[in-house]
């Protein structure tokens, strides 16, 4: 073949380049691993003079599995295998449609003691019992009469051939699959308060945003610690909001991700939200109201009247008579503010008269609703990473192949066995021998077995 | 804590087993290595009794998880593994020479875990993103294939050594033919490689697929990933120079002994760099 002869061509096939190529990819890991995160690069770079931080941030430095150098490696090495693999084919695939006969030259010479088999009986006999041997351990055999002899052939693992191309195969199905998702996919991460409803994400690279056609609310965030303090579990309820209608609730946990319309989400971090809510309650001209989980500059209505709420401050220790709330409350006639106290009955007890000298520490001024602080609440919010990679199947399917092909060369050998019945004098001899791509010492025990096995049903 | 008291002896007994089996090496008896191994055997099934009950215990503190989440009880699966696999090979090869070279390894681990003062040998609780049931399957992989590594790493110290000793000719007389011969190591540090790269590569893939449900990727360049992936690859290398180069005997004897190194480092060296895995830090 011409094209054989094609310098780039043997460049690309040959093993040299794939060992140089491998060596190559291990340095840069190393320096990538060594090299510190990309801001502090960022400030030394800074310090070098233009030129130098040009050429610095040209070999692109900071991110090397990211950079053009790593790329150009890994096109090479892919050129490499997938030429290599064209170019060593022919040769497999001949080895694979190997004759059965002639057995190699000089198969039988030398044999040890224990691999030559005499026996008295005629050949009509003993090649019906070698037959069922073979048959019984190595399944389908080929035969052939010579001038020489009788011999069999039989085979074991010949797919095995095969094996390395199913593992170079998988190291292109993976590079092909991690493609996919750098080009295809998408990372963002998004932050909610609880309670809130977000459908906007920042791109995990760059500075993009990414618009959700759905909408997620933050029901709950619920952190747990074990007695020492360790962290236990970070749990957010979560609510898929599309077009006005909640389509899914779920608990978000660490380890088991929700996949929502395609996209894949994580519970990645959590915070305190800089508020702080304060859970109010009140009455209505002395029967119970309602219960408002309220944060500083909320509004909220009252459907016993016309009035609007605003919540001016939330303070968690206001005067260090603890925590408070300042409401005012609007209506047609009216507009007050007012402190609502948690320990209010405490504080009355050791200032009597309060809420008549103060006006503004008492809770019921807008008549008739007498409004009470029930507890502060820290809120959360919850930080969730979000994933749409389609390349995840292919890098699968090529993880899968790259097991199953390994097994294959390491563990399944393709061994051939020979056996050459010869009429010597009066008697006849048996000789057993094989070749085996590797593990020859395997190949050794299943001969001697085999020879046991004959020997044992030749003379029974 | 009746699991600590078992380790700690288990230690003595694989320091007595290697004391054995070097007695063995020198007076060439046979039987120093039969009493070897029975210490061996006896520190392996007791360490696994203490692994169980370690296991049990941290049950009994409401944390109930498998005895692999931190360093001191990666370590300690270590040792065993290591022991593990050196007597299944030392029973298919019927040779008990590597025991000097692999023991002893087993033996520093356990001591390093229970001396080295900044590991703790408390049963520490799982935090969220050590929840998986991918855990085990994991560490146990990632600790095979280390161990095989560490088996090809002792055959490739006794090839040296006696590729040293004898200039690269087979004597039988002298230390150097109480030695196995250069083609049984050299088939040993093969078989044990193939056995570990398998591993590791299952190890990889298990520990993606882990990453995939915890962080959202399957691949994060992550210091400890880039290691293990650089491990590999030498490995890799040195498979493709034995199938395509013929390379063997001495070379691979030294590229066994740099893959061990990147496995310890992939181990233990990455920890000083920062990234995902650094729940591993002491």
């Amino acid at each position: 073949m011409p094209i054989e002869k094609h310098a780039l061509w043997s460049f690309f096939s040959s093993v040299k380049l794939t060992i140089t190529l491998l060596v190559l990819i291990v340095l840069l890991f190393i320096a990538g691993t060594f090299i510190p995160s990309p801001d502090v690069v960022e400030t030394f770079a800074n310090h070098l003079s233009p030129g130098a931080r040009k050429v610095f941030l040209f070999f692109c430095l900071s991110d090397l599995y990211h950079s053009w150098l790593f790329y150009i490696l890994l096109t090479l090495l892919s050129l490499n295998l997938m030429i290599c693999s064209l170019n060593c084919f022919p040769a497999i695939w001949r080895q694979y449609n190997a004759p059965h006969f002639p057995e190699p030259e000089g198969i039988f010479d030398n044999l040890p003691q224990g691999r030559i088999i005499t026996a008295d009986q005629e050949s009509g006999k003993i090649k019906p019992i070698v037959e069922s041997c073979l048959k019984k351990n190595y399944g389908p055999i080929s035969k052939i009469e010579e001038l020489r002899g009788h011999f069999f052939y039989a085979q074991r693992g010949r797919f095995s051939l095969f094996g390395v191309y199913i593992i170079h195969l998988s190291v292109l199905i993976m590079i092909a699959g991690a493609i996919i998702g750098s080009v295809f996919g998408l990372e963002a991460d998004i932050n909610i308060k609880e309670g809130e409803s977000v459908n906007v994400a920042n791109m995990t690279k760059g500075n993009g945003l990414y618009h959700l056609d759905f909408s997620i609310r933050c029901d709950k965030f619920t952190v747990e610690f074990y007695k020492d303090g360790t962290p236990k579990t970070y749990r957010s309820d979560l609510s898929f909001i599309k077009n006005g209608q909640v389509r899914r609730q779920a608990t978000l946990l660490v380890n088991h991700p929700i996949t929502f319309e395609g996209l894949r989400f994580y519970q990645s971090t959590y915070g305190m939200a800089p508020e702080i809510k304060a859970i109010v309650t009140y009455t209505f001209a002395g029967e119970k109201g309602g219960e408002m989980s309220l944060a500083a500059g909320d509004t909220f209505s009252l459907p016993q009247s016309r009035a609007r709420g605003f919540v001016l401050r939330v303070e968690e220790n206001i005067m260090r008579i603890g925590p408070a709330v300042k409401l005012r409350i609007v209506s047609q006639k009216k507009d007050v503010q007012f402190w609502v106290f948690q320990n209010l009955d405490q504080i009355v007890d050791a200032n009597p008269g309060l809420l008549t000298k103060m006006p503004m520490f008492n809770p019921g001024l807008f008549q008739p609703f007498v409004f009470s602080l029930n507890r502060l609440e820290q809120t959360y919010f919850t930080g969730l990473h979000l994933v749409y990679d389609p390349g995840v199947p292919l890098v699968a399917i090529g993880g899968l192949l790259m097991v199953a092909g390994l097994i294959i060369v390491f563990f399944i050998p393709y061994q051939r066995l020979w056996v050459f019945i010869k009429p010597q004098d009066a008697k006849i001899s048996i000789r057993i021998a094989g070749r085996s791509n590797r593990n020859d010492g395997q190949l050794q025990k299943k001969i001697d077995y085999l020879c046991r096995r004959i020997d044992e049903e030749i003379k029974a | 804590m009746k699991h600590t008291l078992i380790l700690s002896w288990v230690t003595f007994v694989y320091f007595a087993s290697f004391v054995l089996y070097l007695f063995r090496l020198i007076t060439g008896k046979e039987f120093w290595g039969r009493a070897a191994s029975l210490l061996a055997w006896a520190g392996l099934i007791a360490q696994a009794i203490a692994l169980i009950l370690r296991w049990k215990n941290s049950y009994d503190l409401g944390m109930g998880h498998v005895p692999l989440a931190n360093l001191y009880e990666s370590m300690i699966f270590f040792a065993w593994t290591i022991i593990l696999i050196y007597l299944i090979i030392e029973w298919r090869t019927k040779s008990r020479i590597i025991g000097v070279f692999v023991v002893p390894v087993a033996f520093l681990a356990m001591a390093y875990a229970s001396i080295a003062p900044d590991i703790s040998n408390r049963i520490e609780p799982l935090i969220p993103a050590l929840q998986s049931n991918w855990l085990t399957s994991h560490v146990v992989t990632c600790f095979m294939g280390y161990a095989a590594f560490t088996i090809a790493f002792g055959c490739g110290l006794i090839y040296l050594l006696k590729n040293k000793e004898t200039g690269g000719v087979e004597k039988p007389a002298g230390n150097s033919g109480k030695l196995p011969d250069f083609e049984t190591l050299d088939t040993l540090i093969y078989q044990s490689i193939t056995l570990g790269f398998v591993f590791l590569t299952i190890g990889i893939m298990t520990g993606s697929i882990w990453a995939h449900y915890a962080w959202g990727s399957y691949w994060s360049w992550d210091p400890k990933e880039t290691w293990s992936l650089i491990t590999w690859l030498v490995y890799a290398i040195l498979l493709h120079s034995r199938y395509v180069r013929g390379w063997r005997g001495k070379r691979m004897a030294i590229l066994a002994i740099i893959g061990f190194g990147c496995v310890l480092f992939t181990y233990l060296g990455v920890n000083y760099l920062p990234g995902l895995h650094s729940y591993l830090r002491a």
